[in-house]
């Protein structure tokens, strides 16, 4: 019998090897095993090429003397909190609209995702140009006095064109998840609403949204995690300006060891910017997760 | 001492009318390694790196000089590795080094420090007997020769000799901050913009503070003395007189200058316009503007001029413009191998004293030359346009100013430009602001000039 069960896990270890060894050794390679050294590399003096000697939380609390990490850190908040919102908003409102029956409804899925193809150093570029130039073109044009000046050259502007940028970015991405979603929610279910006579508002705040919930919690989840590492829209379209008041974590992190080359210190900010960062998502999809209905 | 070797390399290369130095030059010149020529000395084929840091605008003359060296013999292949523009230099060079991959010729200036330990000496080698006196001192780190010059660069106010010509400005009669006001007014009387005054984060951070820095005092152990009391937190930069005359020059420069003009990326192109087309009749920038305004308006003359900040003619530093090295060249000693250094070593050794080598650095950009202000002597070859003359000019009556930025530590300059120099410009804070960002930028630095 002892000896069966051992076949048995001889045989499923085997199985596992087969199949995850690879995967798994790979993934420790090139994650795990420079994660380790990233926070090993914080309690030393490290200067980007070697170390000799170790400082135990020296690196920590230079970090955390450091304004600029903190104002990065601020304004980090300010702009997952921000597209959080309007991300969401606006991919669940794009995922209502393009699940109406209509003929052309697959072709605005499209459209509407198409922005998401694009990379972001590419489209930091792009609005780059249509803030410096095309709006403020059109807006002397029109006599539109919003877009007179170029949005990018004035701090809090610029933090929104950050933000217009990524909703229009993400937007489509998140839609498709709610589309998902509104697709999975059985027929019955609506029909049953319909026949008790529940309004559209009324159907969608207790029944559709309910139903859904898990595509708000994968949604959110992304949107925080994408826009709490945000960098190369952020490097390609303000580069932290002006006057490093857009500079997100990620760009402070990568300023502050190859700019300065402050690289334990960098590596250090790095590591608390992930503490962060699993602490917010965690707590998230905690919450998320307690809205969920089961059927 | 930076006259001194100003004055050699002006001699070696810029005037050769001014050939004192030519004698010596032809024995230097016959000493220096001869590029290796023929297959038999070679078994085989040595591969050797170069980190392309040569500024993008002059890349394709570079390589064309790589390809006609490599095609000249057999023995070594000389590899560009593309550097991304506007990258910082640490961000390129450490992940190679992580990888056991250094490249074995690279170039760099505020990173000197940072890569003494890893870089060969060049103490005694033929190549920096060649340089012009003092020109080594700024790749001197403590007593090592960590890197040989590329070129010298200027920096002042440049001007577009046609419109001054047509305001009946006279560049070399502007000798206070008054008189500039005056010319900028002359310049406004014919209906254009006085002046295209950059909010450029580099151009504010490195180039324009260097004014303050360069005349802060006469001699350089006064100019460091200034950054040493920044480093011990005892200077306050709002009790020194040229501090207040610099911030004085720099509201003038506002205050005349074209609308056009912002802190924007972009805002080079736009300058270059400006000027090329006589928008304005002042630039402040650098001679490596030069080929792109030629580029604009190839009929053009273009010169460059000193930024004055002393209210009086004679103050110090009225008369002279910033002349400096931009970058050293360093090689690799960790990770290369003898063969790589000596295929290194000789193609410098071609670039910088062979004639056809010669003409690929000093050489005009449309001949394919890297127009480069030779730093060596017994130079043949040398800059021919109009702001080369102006340069030439200055560096033979000895008035030029030290380049006190490249004493800035790595991304000192970024905080100078992005967070001092931006929002002063944009009238976001006030003198004091300033003052006090700029102090600040300076807490915890090392002293790599000590």
């Amino acid at each position: 019998m002892k000896s069966e069960t051992s076949k048995k896990s001889l045989k499923s270890f085997k199985r596992f090897g087969i199949f995850a060894a690879l995967p798994l050794a790979v993934f420790a390679l090139v994650l795990i095993v420079p994660f380790l050294r990233g926070i090993f590399l914080t309690f030393t003096n490290w200067d980007g090429f070697e170390f000799d000697s170790f400082v135990g939380l020296d690196n920590y609390v230079l970090s955390v003397q450091d304004e600029a990490f903190w104002s990065a850190m601020t304004m980090t908040f300010g702009y997952v909190i921000a597209s959080l919102i309007l991300v969401n908003l606006v991919g669940f409102g794009l995922a209502l609209l393009v699940t109406i029956p209509m003929r052309a409804a697959n072709v605005y899925r499209t459209f509407f995702f198409v922005p998401n193809l694009i990379g972001g150093v590419i489209l930091g570029l792009i609005w780059q140009f249509i803030f410096g130039e095309a709006l403020p073109s059109i807006s002397k044009a029109f006599s539109l006095p919003i877009f007179n000046d170029n949005w990018l050259l004035s701090p809090t502007t610029a933090f929104w064109a950050m933000v217009i940028v990524t909703v229009w970015q993400m937007g489509g991405y998140m839609m498709i998840i709610y589309v998902t979603g509104l697709m999975s929610i059985e027929k019955d279910v609506l029909e049953a609403a319909i026949i008790d006579g529940a309004s559209a508002l009324r159907t969608l705040l207790s029944i559709k949204i309910p139903l859904m919930a898990s595509a708000f919690t994968i949604s959110m989840f992304l949107t925080i995690r994408n826009s709490f590492m945000a960098y190369d829209l952020n490097l390609a379209l303000t580069g932290g300006g002006p006057y490093r008041t857009t500079e997100l974590i990620s760009l402070h992190v990568f300023k502050e060891a190859f700019g300065f080359g402050n690289f334990a210190t960098g590596q250090s900010q790095a590591v608390m910017m992930f503490l962060v960062i699993a602490a917010a998502a965690l707590t998230q999809v905690v919450l998320s997760k307690r809205a969920e209905v089961q059927r | 001492m930076i006259k001194k070797w100003l004055a050699v390399a002006t001699a070696a290369g810029l005037t050769i009318a001014l050939s004192a130095c030519a004698a010596d030059a032809d024995s230097d010149t016959s000493s220096a390694p001869a590029s290796s020529g023929d297959s038999a000395a070679c078994e085989s084929v040595t591969e050797v790196t170069w980190l392309n840091t040569i500024k993008i605008e002059i890349r394709d003359q570079f390589l064309g000089a790589v390809d006609e060296y490599n095609a000249s013999q057999e023995c070594y292949e000389i590899v560009v590795l593309d550097y991304p523009q506007g990258e910082p230099f640490f961000s390129v060079v450490t992940p190679l080094y992580e990888s056991e991959q250094a490249p074995v010729v690279m170039t760099a200036l505020q990173e000197l420090p940072d890569m003494a330990d890893r870089v060969m000496d060049w103490t005694g080698s033929d190549l920096a007997a060649l340089a012009a006196p003092g020109s080594l001192d700024g790749a001197n780190i403590g007593g090592k020769q960590v890197g040989i010059p590329v070129t010298a660069e200027a920096f002042g106010l440049l001007y577009n000799k046609a419109v001054l010509d047509e305001a009946g400005v006279d560049p070399t009669a502007i000798q206070s901050r008054a008189d500039l006001e005056e010319a900028f007014q002359a310049v406004e009387a014919t209906g254009r913009s006085a002046v295209h005054f950059s909010g450029l984060w580099w151009s504010l951070g490195a180039h324009f503070s260097n004014i303050y820095h360069t005349t802060a005092a006469e001699d350089l152990e006064g100019k460091l003395t200034v950054l040493d009391g920044l480093v011990d937190e005892t200077y306050s930069l709002m009790d020194d007189p040229k501090f207040i005359e610099w911030l004085d020059t720099f509201d003038l420069m506002k205050e005349y200058s074209i609308d056009s003009a912002s802190i924007a990326d972009t805002d080079y192109d736009q300058g270059v316009e400006n000027l090329a087309t006589g928008e304005v009749g002042f630039w402040f920038m650098g001679n490596w503007a030069e080929p792109n305004l030629l580029q604009t308006t190839p009929e053009g003359s273009f010169g460059v001029m000193p930024m004055p900040t002393g209210a009086n003619a004679g103050d110090y530093g009225n008369d002279s413009i910033s002349v400096g090295v931009p970058f050293y060249i360093m090689i690799d000693e960790t990770q290369s191998t003898e063969g790589e250094r000596a295929g290194a070593i000789d193609f410098l050794s071609w670039l910088l004293t062979t004639p056809e080598g010669q003409a690929r650095w000093a050489g005009p950009i449309e001949e394919d030359g890297m127009n480069f202000i030779p730093m060596y002597e017994g130079f043949t070859v040398s800059p021919s346009t109009y702001m080369s003359q102006d340069i030439a000019a200055y560096i033979a009556g000895g008035k030029t100013l030290e380049w006190m930025n490249s004493y800035y530590p790595a991304g000192l300059q970024d905080v100078y430009g992005y967070e001092g120099g931006q929002p002063y410009y944009d009238g976001v804070v006030d003198r004091a602001g300033y003052a006090e960002v700029l102090e600040g930028a300076w807490v915890g630095a090392e002293k790599s000039w000590r």
